[in-house]
């Protein structure tokens, strides 16, 4: 029972500095196995850099984050700056934890299979064949297969994101973080990434979410985190938050983001 | 004589020579090109990543080289070194004079020189890299070697091609210069000929052609090179 | 190494001389091939296109040999052309072969230069009524030197470093009395360091120069006048913290 409770996600007053200015004031939230939390805010809340900490893109100044119980150790370093203690745990949490950029950050090099395949078979070491399998049942999953030879450059915004989501999928991913991965994309574009996005939260995955689509925090999400100024000022159900939210800040925001 | 009897492959003819000559171009600009990618691979890293003292050193490094004369190089490891040698075998017994080979100093000089131009290539490919691609590649776990043999290095050469192709062909028309420390290259060839002949038009002329073909064949695998390395990006 | 200097120094006048000329003889060739390159007859685009070819792809040493030692075999018919006087002196035959040289390069910085003019802009003059010619001197050379400025200032530089080969054909300009101090002395390390020297300041200084002509040219490329507001570092990088 106590496997069971273990947060797939864990952090723990979380705070974070760019020179003068704090972007995170401490937050802190638990995402069980499962959950899928919407994290909305208005620009500058904090809401991407929360995101790439959890994945160590950003090292965080103080706080603590456990992935799957393990927390990431972290230490101060020559220049007084935290730093990660250790490299290697943080590419072995890194590879546990999928990211989904608003940029895609395909790599531009490796065609849309060797781009899912090139992780799997580099980093986590699996067999060629099975990666080159998975992944185009992963590819036909996001509906691209057919354009598995192309190069990235090739493909519109929302074609790369699929690609993207099926990168990240290759993994076998604990959690999977999107940060704003539709905010790039030309309207028309949107609804299939969402599709995607929506057939994974069905299937059960944790997934953290930054987003500004407030259909997708209302209908798909089974959570959602409102942060302000580097805090958490609202976090409930959809059905509750949206429908009686106790922040005022949050009711401002709903009402400018319908 | 016409020029084309004279080059002629046969046994009265210098052909032969000249081409046994232009491959000592070809090897001296090769060893000097590949020893300009080793340096400025590691200039340009020092560049990117190095403390403020390293990255002075290797600014002052590229800048220095690319003011002075290629001509001052050469000379410089070519009578330096053998200055330099010819002291460390005093050192350790009765010697002469010690002479550096034309070779090993044209080589050398071409080397640095080029290195000088390479790690300007190499920094300049380096930041038209997608920031983004790495952070994805850290995103998924990779570990610094793996994630610089696998998405950086192949992008950094494949925007360094171009450029790379700049630099070989300055490298080539340096070994000319390297004929002055008696290497028998092509040009020193071509003036040996003309020597012996008193027809230093056709030998001059011959040597022309065939740096004209050296030159012709190698942008022509440079261009082929990048389109095939610029196979992923849509061009505009 | 002072007296070193001083007597390298005795070589500056010369490769200031063989600079200046070339550059500026090989910029009036330049132009004559860009305007052949540009001028749309079959016969003029070839001549051009093969001089570039053809200068840029052998080593200016192999050309500077051509000129001076291998016209040598033409003896008989220069001199009854009377030009044997020209090609028998090192110093016309080294400034010939860089300028032929530096005017296959350059030709091709001053094509690149207008074809840079954006097409806009060259159709904004048309449409006011400006004549070939107005919209050449108005328009379209004014954009072209701002934009092949930095490249013909790297063209100088090379030419600077260029005229040390005349002294493989015993012209004793700077590196040609370097060579000599250095096999009478061989004192390699001492002599590189003052040529060196004397090399890079003259760099220097055409780079200053150069930058300062940049300057003038281009204020539409400077800060504007009116002191911008300074942006809050998280929101100008427009990435979302």
């Amino acid at each position: 029972m106590t496997l069971l409770s273990t947060p797939a996600v864990s952090v723990r007053d979380l705070r974070k500095s760019f020179g003068s200015l704090e972007v995170l004031r401490g937050i802190s939230l638990d995402a069980a196995e499962g959950q899928v939390i919407s994290i909305l805010g208005s620009s500058g809340s904090g809401k991407s850099t929360m995101l790439r900490c959890i994945n160590m893109l950003e090292t965080p100044d103080a706080g603590e984050i456990a992935i799957g119980g393990e927390v990431i150790a972290l230490r101060k370093g020559r220049n007084g700056r935290t730093e990660p203690a250790n490299r290697s745990q943080v590419d072995r949490i890194r590879s546990r934890v999928a990211m989904v950029f608003q940029s895609f950050n395909l790599w531009s090099h490796l065609t849309v299979l060797e781009n899912v395949i090139e992780a799997p078979i580099h980093v986590q070491k699996r067999p060629r064949a099975e990666c080159i399998a998975e992944a185009e049942a992963l590819l036909a999953k996001v509906g691209i297969v057919d354009k598995r030879n192309h190069y990235p450059a090739h493909l519109s915004g929302g074609q790369q994101q699929r690609a993207a989501i099926a990168r990240a999928l290759a993994m076998k991913p604990q959690l999977m973080l999107f940060d704003e991965p539709t905010s790039a994309l030309d309207p028309e574009l949107v609804g299939e990434v969402l599709r995607v996005m929506r057939s994974l939260a069905e299937e059960g995955r944790t997934m953290l979410v930054v987003t500004h689509e407030m259909g997708f925090a209302r209908d798909v999400s089974s959570r959602v985190v409102f942060l302000h100024k580097g805090m958490v000022e609202e976090d409930g159900p959809p059905g509750e938050v949206f429908s009686a939210p106790t922040s005022p800040r949050f009711r401002q925001f709903i009402s400018e983001h319908r | 004589m016409s020029t084309l009897s004279l080059m002629s492959l046969g046994s009265d003819g210098w052909g032969l020579a000249m081409l046994v000559a232009a491959g000592v171009t070809l090897s001296v600009a090769s060893c000097g090109f590949l020893l300009g990618s080793v340096i400025g691979g590691l200039v340009a890293w020092v560049k990117l990543s190095g403390g403020a003292v390293a990255r002075a050193a290797a600014d002052a490094y590229t800048t220095i080289l690319r003011g002075i004369p290629d001509l001052l190089i050469i000379y410089l490891f070519y009578f330096g070194g053998s200055a330099l040698l010819s002291s460390i075998a005093g050192l350790l017994g009765p010697g002469g004079f010690v002479g550096v080979s034309g070779f090993a100093a044209g080589a050398t000089a071409i080397g640095i020189i080029s290195g000088a131009y390479q790690s300007e290539v190499f920094r300049g490919a380096y930041t038209a890299l997608n920031r983004g691609e790495i952070e994805a590649a850290k995103s998924v776990g990779m570990h610094r070697a793996l994630m610089f043999r696998r998405i950086i290095a192949p992008q950094v050469l494949r925007y360094a091609i171009p450029g790379l192709g700049n630099v070989w062909q300055l490298a080539l028309k340096e070994s000319a210069l390297v004929s002055v420390t008696g290497l028998v290259e092509l040009l020193r060839q071509s003036a040996i000929g003309a020597g012996s002949t008193r027809e230093p038009f056709s030998f001059y002329l011959a040597a022309a052609v065939l740096y004209l073909a050296i030159t012709t064949v190698s942008s022509w695998g440079f261009r082929r090179a990048e389109s095939y390395a610029m196979r992923g990006v849509r061009r505009t | 190494m002072g007296e070193t200097f001083l007597k390298l120094l005795e070589g500056l006048p010369l490769t200031l001389k063989l600079t200046f000329s070339s550059v500026t003889l090989g910029l009036v060739v330049a132009m004559a091939l860009a305007t052949m390159r540009m001028s749309g007859m079959p016969a003029l685009d070839w001549f051009a296109r093969a001089y570039v070819f053809v200068f840029r792809g052998t080593p200016l040493l192999v050309q500077i040999f051509l000129i001076y030692y291998g016209l040598g075999q033409f003896r008989p018919a220069l001199q009854a052309l009377n030009l044997w006087g020209f090609f028998r002196e090192p110093y016309w035959c080294a400034l010939l072969a860089l300028t032929l040289n530096t005017a296959a390069y350059v030709s091709e910085i001053i094509r690149g230069g207008l074809q840079s003019v954006p097409r806009g802009q060259i159709e904004a003059a048309r449409a006011c009524g400006m004549s070939p010619f107005l919209l050449y001197r108005r328009i379209i050379i004014p954009i072209a030197v701002r934009q092949a400025l930095p490249g013909y200032g790297n063209e100088i530089i090379l030419m600077v470093k260029a005229t040390s080969l005349a002294s493989i054909i015993t012209m004793m300009e700077v590196t040609g009395i370097a060579h000599k101090l250095i096999s009478q002395t061989f004192r390699a390390i001492e002599i590189f360091i003052c040529a060196g020297a004397i090399y890079l300041i003259l760099n220097f200084v055409v780079t200053r120069a150069i930058q300062a002509l940049e300057h003038r040219l281009s204020p539409h490329l400077r800060d504007a006048p009116v002191p911008v507001q300074r942006l809050d570092p998280a929101i100008s990088s427009g990435v979302d913290r």
